[in-house]
This record gives structure tokens, C-alpha cells and sequence, in this order.
């Protein structure tokens, strides 16, 4: 056949089809331009209407919009997601950086309109219509966990993990094997010695403040197998600080976790001012440390020094430390 | 109060329920931006009768299966949506139907705010070869928009991430955070060396 080329029409739907039915028979360009370029060879084949050869052209006809009704259906004119179509749309848009002296341009060939993405098949109706429909796939959360409170108690185990959606040449990001999770101590069921050796063990993942340790995978390529890491790693913990080793009699005071004033140097120090500043000689030396011991005095100022040792020092620590002293020594200035 | 054993439901075909439901077309379909789904639907679409477009009759001649399974479902404490675009606007439109999908599901909303936006910025040279002098500046906007769900089950989840998924707009990029809860696995309940102590020696 002839070579179809150069005919071309005015809508770009009626290129398309018409470029499918005449592919087979050798090369052609088809164009989309608003011109009509006459062709001498195709005339005797179509037998056109004008004995010229050339088409009429149509004309556009009104929009759509003057054919709409008020009450249409909305969601039947804008199933999907689809492009602004100056069109279909009944709505008087403007859009665009204005010239000088000028107003937006209008929303016939609007680019700027085409180029946003809208959100016209998503109006309320749409919407409510949707989640009609997927309402019977959606499950109640039960009742009997409605504070943060129940739920923590119930369920103290919290894994954290992140999805990604982007567009791209891949879906999937490496991130999203990353999981974390968190207990609180208290939920675990964890004796005093276990609970230290716990501390121990995991170190920097543990906040004092909150009570939760944080236990971050993500050396395994899946999720799931960094969920199941996690959670053997829990396990391991759990189990290894209940386990008593030999080794662990050998504990010194500088491997306390707090300080504890019974046996300390403090003790040593303040028993023996005090008996020598007390020193009249009767009784054992031992009954006379357990009087001392006793005393009202002596026991503010092992809670001051415990808690000077034990917390931050403060302004109120150091305070309360100076008053104990003054009434163990009784220095009254 | 045992803890209560919520039912999974499969999910049958979350794109029959969107093709049935907002009557998809061949022209529609035609210009769908949205990459994932289009050959997916196509396929199906143009197995069904055009005679069925626009009427409520398309709904009810295809029943929708709902499995019901007796796995316990999932119990998700928060699930934080953030999405990012590089136009407010569009995160403005995307939260009002974000929000409004929501409600419409009954799931409780936690806070939705905006975090500051990030301008990362480049300075470049303007001319080929030399003027290094003359400079052009180019800059990228992220603006990002936060929506929290609370006490979401698993089930619920899925079919509200997948609907608001499909409806990302182009360009606008998403990150799910969700916070699962479980309870203690069963052999963390009691140390296994009650039954076999190995050694009673003082720790301390």
C-alpha cells in the first residue's frame, strides 16, 4: 500500500487507531499536529469525501461540562486517578503565574492544572463509597485494652518496624529490615541478681529513666529473621542472667552497681571519730559501734552520704550532707 | 482478663473491591499514573462486561469472599504515616483523605502535624568551562505531613495502608512506622534453671 504518513488528524485517540490497523504494511511516522497535509496517493485508495482528498475538519463541539447536571454522580465522571481534563471539569479554575497587568491563565490547555496531581477521584463521596466497601475487611480492637496502661501490662513486648513506599526503579528498600524492640524490666520476671547482671550484659541499651530496654536488629537481610534474632536474643539474656556462675562470688565493691554505706570506709571512718571523740573505755568495742550505729545522727549521715554517692550531686545533696556532719560532730556554728 | 484472640480476615482482592466500587473504564485505566496497579487491573477489567458500567448492578452480581481465619490478628499501638512531597499542597489534600479514610473506618487518630520542612541546596557552576565566579543555586523542598493512628488491629491496618497506598499521589513518598505489641514468649516466663540449678554459690 501507499505510504499513509502524512494524513494525519486533529485527536490524538484517532492516530493511535488508526496507526494499529495500517502498521503492517511497511514504515510510517504518524504526526499529531492540528494541520492537514494533503497527500496525492492516498486519494483513489480511501475514496474520501472531497474530491480533493481532504477531510473536513470537525469541529470540537461544547465541552462536557455544559452537558452536566447538578446532582450527577461525581465519582462516575472521576473513577481513578486520571489527569485534569479541562473538559470534564465544571469548575471555573484559574491557575498560573499572572503576566503583567494580567490574570492567571484559564484552565483550557492549562499546563500548570495537568501537571499537579489532583485529587478529584478522591471527594468525600468517593471516599465514604470506599470504606463501605472495605469495612467488612476490617477487624474491632478490643474493647477490654482501651488505656496504654492495660495494654503495657498485658503486652509488654513492643516491636517496632518501618515500610517504605517510594517511586523508583525498586520497591524495596533496605531499611525496612530494621526492627526494634522493647521491654520493660519490670514486666520480666527477673530477681535482684538477675536484674544486675541483666544491666550488665546489655549495657548501653537499657534507659534508666523509662525502664526499657532497646534491642536494635538489623544484620540479617529480612525482618523476619531480625524479629526472630530479636527474640532469641531476649531469651538468651533472660535465661544467662538467672545463671549463677563460680566466677561471680568473686565480686569486689568496685564492681557494685551502687554504693552501699555498711562496710565502707565512710562507716570505718565516722566509728572511730566518734569513739575516739567518746573515748571513756567502758564496754566492748563492738557494743559500743552498734550503739553508735544506732544513733539518730549517724544514721542521717549514711543517707546523706549514700545519696551524695548514689544520685548527682545537687545543691539540697550537699546541704543535707554539711547538717549531718554538724550534728554527728556536734559543730554547732 | 485473657488477652482476647481477634480473628484474621484475608483479604480477598483489595483492587476488585476499588474496580467494582469506582467503576473502572478502559479510558480511565488508560491514563492511571499509578504504575503498580495499572496492568494488574487492566487484566482483570477487560474480562468484564462493559454493559455493567455505571450501574449499581456491577456491586452485586460479584460477591466478595471474606476468609475468616482463626490466626490471632496483630495488635498494632501506634502506626505513624509520614508522608513527603515536595508540594504542601498536595500533603494538605492527601491528609484531609487520609483523615477522612479514618474516620469513615473507625480507627482513632492520634496527632497529625507537620514537621519542618528540609531545603537541601546545591551550589553549582553556571558555565561549562571556567567563571568560577558565577554560581547557580538550586534547591530541593521536602515538606512532610504526620498522621498517628492508635489501637489499630492488624487486619484494619492492612486495609487501610493498602487504600491509602493506592491513592499515593505521584511524587509523594511514604514511611510507615508501626508498633506492634506482643506478649512475653512463653519461655522467657520462668528461668529454665529452676529445674536444673547448676551452681549455688552466693553471687555476691
Amino acid at each position: 500500500m501507499a505510504s499513509f504518513g502524512s494524513k494525519v488528524f486533529l485527536l490524538l485517540g484517532r492516530t493511535n487507531v488508526s496507526g494499529v490497523g495500517y502498521r503492517k504494511t511497511g514504515n510510517r511516522a504518524t504526526y499529531a499536529t492540528a494541520l492537514t497535509v494533503n497527500s496525492s496517493s492516498t486519494n483513489k485508495a480511501r475514496g474520501g469525501k472531497g474530491s480533493t482528498g481532504r477531510r473536513p475538519k470537525r469541529g470540537t463541539g461544547e465541552p462536557r461540562t455544559e452537558k452536566m447536571a447538578l446532582d450527577q454522580d461525581w465519582t462516575s465522571v472521576y473513577p481513578a486517578a486520571t489527569p485534569f481534563r479541562a473538559n470534564a471539569v465544571p469548575l471555573p479554575l484559574r491557575m498560573g503565574y499572572p503576566v503583567k497587568r494580567g490574570i492567571p491563565p484559564e484552565k483550557k490547555g492549562n499546563l500548570e492544572l495537568i501537571k499537579i496531581p489532583n485529587f478529584l477521584h478522591l471527594t468525600p463521596a468517593a471516599i465514604r463509597k470506599h470504606c463501605e466497601a472495605l469495612k467488612p475487611f476490617c477487624t474491632e480492637w478490643p474493647s477490654a485494652l482501651d488505656t496504654d496502661a492495660k495494654c503495657d501490662e498485658l503486652f509488654p513486648v513492643k516491636i517496632q518496624s518501618t515500610d517504605y513506599v517510594s517511586a523508583g526503579p525498586s520497591i524495596r528498600n533496605p531499611s525496612a529490615r530494621v526492627v526494634h524492640m522493647k521491654v520493660k524490666l519490670s514486666s520480666l520476671n527477673l530477681d535482684d541478681h538477675a536484674r544486675k547482671k541483666m544491666l550488665k550484659l546489655v549495657g548501653d541499651r537499657y534507659c534508666k529513666d523509662s525502664d526499657i530496654l532497646t534491642i536494635k536488629t538489623e544484620s540479617c537481610p529480612l525482618r523476619q529473621q531480625n524479629y526472630d534474632y530479636a527474640m532469641y536474643l531476649l531469651t538468651v539474656l533472660y535465661h544467662e542472667s538467672w545463671k549463677i556462675e563460680p566466677w561471680e562470688a568473686e565480686k569486689t565493691r568496685a564492681d557494685m552497681e551502687e554504693y552501699s554505706w555498711e562496710d565502707s570506709t565512710s562507716q570505718k571512718n565516722i566509728l572511730d571519730t566518734l569513739l575516739r571523740i567518746n573515748a571513756t573505755g567502758e564496754g566492748e568495742e563492738a557494743e559500743v559501734r552498734e550503739q553508735l550505729l544506732g544513733r539518730e545522727e549517724v544514721l542521717e549521715y549514711k543517707d546523706s552520704v549514700e545519696t551524695l554517692k548514689n544520685e548527682e550531686p545537687s545543691e539540697s545533696n550537699m546541704l543535707r550532707y554539711k547538717e549531718a556532719v554538724r550534728k554527728v560532730l556536734k559543730v554547732w556554728q | 482478663m485473657a488477652a482476647p484472640l481477634v480473628v484474621r480476615r484475608e483479604l480477598f482482592s483489595l483492587v476488585n473491591i476499588l474496580g467494582g466500587i469506582s467503576q473502572l473504564g478502559p479510558r480511565g485505566l488508560g491514563a492511571c499514573s499509578n504504575h503498580r496497579k495499572c496492568s494488574q487491573t487492566r487484566f482483570e477489567l477487560l474480562q468484564r462486561p462493559n454493559t455493567f458500567f455505571h450501574t449499581a448492578a456491577y456491586l452485586s452480581s460479584t460477591p466478595f469472599t471474606i476468609t475468616v481465619t482463626d490466626e490471632p490478628d496483630t495488635l498494632f499501638q501506634k502506626v505513624v504515616v509520614l508522608v513527603k512531597a515536595h508540594d504542601r499542597a498536595v500533603l494538605d489534600s492527601y491528609e484531609f483523605f487520609a483523615t477522612m479514610a479514618a474516620k469513615e473506618l473507625g480507627i482513632t487518630m492520634g496527632k497529625v502535624f507537620e514537621p519542618p520542612k528540609d531545603i537541601e541546596r546545591l551550589t553549582l557552576l553556571k558555565s561549562v568551562h571556567i567563571y568560577k565566579k558565577h554560581r547557580v543555586q538550586y534547591e530541593m523542598r521536602t515538606h512532610y505531613r504526620s498522621i498517628e493512628l492508635l489501637h489499630v488491629t492488624g487486619c484494619t491496618a492492612q486495609v487501610y495502608l493498602e487504600y491509602i497506598q493506592r491513592n499515593l499521589p505521584e511524587g509523594v513518598a511514604m514511611e510507615v512506622t508501626k508498633t506492634a505489641m506482643e506478649k512475653i514468649p512463653d519461655h522467657i516466663l520462668e528461668p529454665m534453671w529452676k529445674d536444673h540449678p547448676i551452681d549455688d554459690k552466693s553471687s555476691k
